[in-house]
């Protein structure tokens, strides 16, 4: 158990940088997600951490310990690869032990731990099963397993549930977070969906080429987006972002919708309306800011995506309202009281407060 | 499906007439081995009372010994091109090492004549007073199994994935202890089927033992060579010693079959 800290750390292949700046502190017994689209750097400062990417500069400490040019196998920690990485040559029991295997505990005490923590892990019928004869979820389970078998200093996950269906990957999840719990250890997770992000951390961190975004409570994140990119990239259905302009209180485009926001001041402005802010009512074709194209039934709630003067927005409705929100029907707009979010037209930065 | 039966007898007929000509010189060594020599100089008699005497002939003849020496040439050759072919095969997998350039011109070896090399380990040989023994002819046979083994195994190597090793490392292994209990593992079939392969390749060589060791070590190519004397050439006893270099080889084949595409084709078949 420890505090891992990221300290200005680089990384460069040449020109190309990877990850810049990098200033991360994971608290002890924290779980931590970074979470962004492919190719922000978030798997290569996992991979720093672990010592299978050397760092360009900067520091990384795990506790009191300084590993930034340590082997992977001095840092004590355990990582669950994305495709898992199980031994195909070894047996569950042993794939579990393996890492035992290096710590020169007696063989016959490393298996009777490894049957210990696959009994643990839901895995005692398949000790002597070979990987490849086993289902996904029993492969993750085992790679589970084999993660915390040394009980490490640092977890780290690489998009470990990726490759589960639908409906493992929620079981898994919050198995993995039982786990993690139980055990308190400092976990980092790497993944690009931001739904297993939200559900995942106590801390959430969002990477956009190889910067930090935005760092913070899940429910920070989703509340105040830093910027455009992280209102896009996390919540579900996405943001709606329209540029535009504010003035008086009250939002419009050049196309001619007007969204009373309650926010004074004037600005060219990127204004952000989560789904769930943005109220469809059913009115006579006069009065109409929008008409609705199409309507998704997800059970109790709909996404109905309308089409407001050109600009395409998504909102979801309860799915009792359905009977006066139809395709093709025309509806007036509204805001959700204080739910707008504001955006520097020119930066995409947060608008805190008034703007000039 | 009048057209697939068609095709069915095409193929069948093909396939009948490649294992034909493949065959036809087995048997026929086969048949030669087993005639008087009045009986030799009509190829296509079939039928004819078998006489044992020229497998006794060569039974009681150097040949076994030969075929010993042979042997020992063979693995010694595949021993040490395993060891080091393996560990050069994963440099170059895993690290490009030497760029592409190594990759595939490592196999240009092949392509010198054998004639260019022999000189020099013939000279090479004199110096160390290492003549007519076995050794230089084992030195000569490394210069073309090796590569060739290290070329076949790149492909199993790269069949292994990255994270296999990385997780190693992270579960707290050295890379060289990566290498041995995790990496080597995977590629154990390859590893087999390359042995076989250099095993064949070395067994099989006449030219390099012919110069490097004439006489008392002579390897079993170079003694079955041994009967085309200044009398002629002793069709009988050597077709008898012909099957016995040959069968090793055929057995060794029939095991390697599908290893032996899949090196050839660089891992591309999935095991």
């Amino acid at each position: 158990m420890a505090t891992v800290r990221f300290r200005g750390v680089n990384k460069a292949y040449g020109s190309t940088h990877v990850v810049s700046d990098l200033d991360l502190e994971l608290p002890d017994g924290s779980f931590t997600v970074l979470l962004g689209p492919s190719g922000c750097g978030k798997s290569t400062s996992l991979r720093m951490l672990a010592g299978l990417e050397s760092i360009t500069s900067g520091e990384i400490t795990i506790g009191d310990r300084t590993v930034t040019n340590l082997q992977p196998r001095d840092r004590d920690v355990a990582m669950v690869f994305q495709n898992y990485a199980l031994y195909p040559h070894l047996t569950v029991r042993e794939n579990i032990a393996f890492p035992l295997r290096a710590t020169k505990k007696p063989r016959a005490a490393a298996l009777k731990r490894a049957d210990e923590v696959a009994e643990s892990l839901g895995l005692g019928e398949l000790l002597g099963r070979k990987p490849k004869e086993l289902s996904g979820g029993q492969q993750q389970r085992v790679a589970i397993g084999r993660a915390i078998i040394r009980e490490p200093s640092v977890f780290l996950f690489d998009e470990p549930l990726s490759n589960l269906d639908a409906k493992l990957r929620v079981e898994t999840r919050t198995e993995l977070l039982q786990i993690q719990r139980r055990l308190g250890i400092t976990c980092l997770y790497v993944t690009h969906d931001q739904e297993e992000a939200m559900t995942l951390s106590d801390r959430m961190v969002v990477m956009r080429g190889g910067r930090m975004a935005q760092e913070g409570t899940p429910l920070e994140v989703y509340s105040e987006p830093a910027d455009t990119f992280v209102a896009a990239f996390v919540g579900s259905p996405k943001m709606n972002l329209i540029d535009g302009g504010l003035s008086n209180g009250t939002f419009s485009t050049s196309t001619g919708l007007r969204l009373a926001v309650g926010r004074t001041g004037t600005a060219a402005v990127t204004l952000g309306v989560r789904p769930d802010d943005l109220i469809p009512a059913a009115v006579d074709d006069e009065r109409a800011d929008a008409q609705v194209k199409v309507i998704e039934l997800l059970g109790p709630r709909a996404i109905v995506t309308l089409d407001a003067a050109g600009t395409e927005l998504t909102s979801v409705v309860e799915a009792s309202r359905l009977s006066e929100i139809r395709e093709g029907a025309p509806v007036a707009l509204q805001v959700r009281t204080n739910a707008a979010h504001l955006f520097a037209a020119n930066t995409g930065q947060r608008i805190v407060g008034a703007t000039a | 499906m009048k057209g697939s039966l068609a095709l069915t007898v095409c193929r069948i007929a093909l396939l009948w007439a490649a294992a034909i000509t493949v065959l036809f010189p087995v048997v026929w060594i086969a048949l030669a081995s087993l005639k008087t020599p009045g009986q030799l100089n009509d190829p296509f008699l079939i039928s004819f009372t078998p006489t044992l005497n020229a497998w006794r002939a060569v039974l009681s003849s150097d040949i076994l010994a030969a075929a010993v020496r042979s042997g020992i040439v063979a693995v010694t050759t595949v021993v040490i091109s395993v060891v080091i072919g393996s560990m050069g095969a994963y440099a170059i997998a895993r690290y490009r090492a030497g760029g592409t350039l190594t990759r595939f011109g490592m196999l240009a070896a092949q392509v010198l004549p054998p004639a260019v090399l022999v000189f020099p380990f013939l000279t090479m040989a004199y110096a160390l007073r290492l003549n007519d023994t076995i050794a230089p002819v084992i030195f000569a046979h490394l210069s073309f199994v090796l590569p060739v083994v290290t070329w076949f195994l790149i492909g199993f190597f790269e069949a292994v994935p990255r994270s296999l090793e990385e997780q190693a490392l992270v579960d707290g292994f050295t890379r060289f202890a990566a290498f041995r209990l995790v990496v080597l593992p995977q590629v154990l079939p390859g590893i087999g089927a390359a042995a076989i392969f250099g095993f064949t390749l070395s067994w099989n060589d006449l030219f390099y033992g012919l110069i490097l060791a004439p006489g008392k070590a002579a390897i079993l190519p170079v003694a079955i060579a041994g009967f085309n004397t200044f009398r002629g050439v002793q069709i009988g006893s050597m077709s008898a010693a012909i099957l016995i270099a040959v069968v090793p080889v055929v057995i060794a084949s029939f095991f390697i079959q599908r290893r032996l595409v899949q090196g050839i084709s660089g891992g591309a078949v999935k095991f």
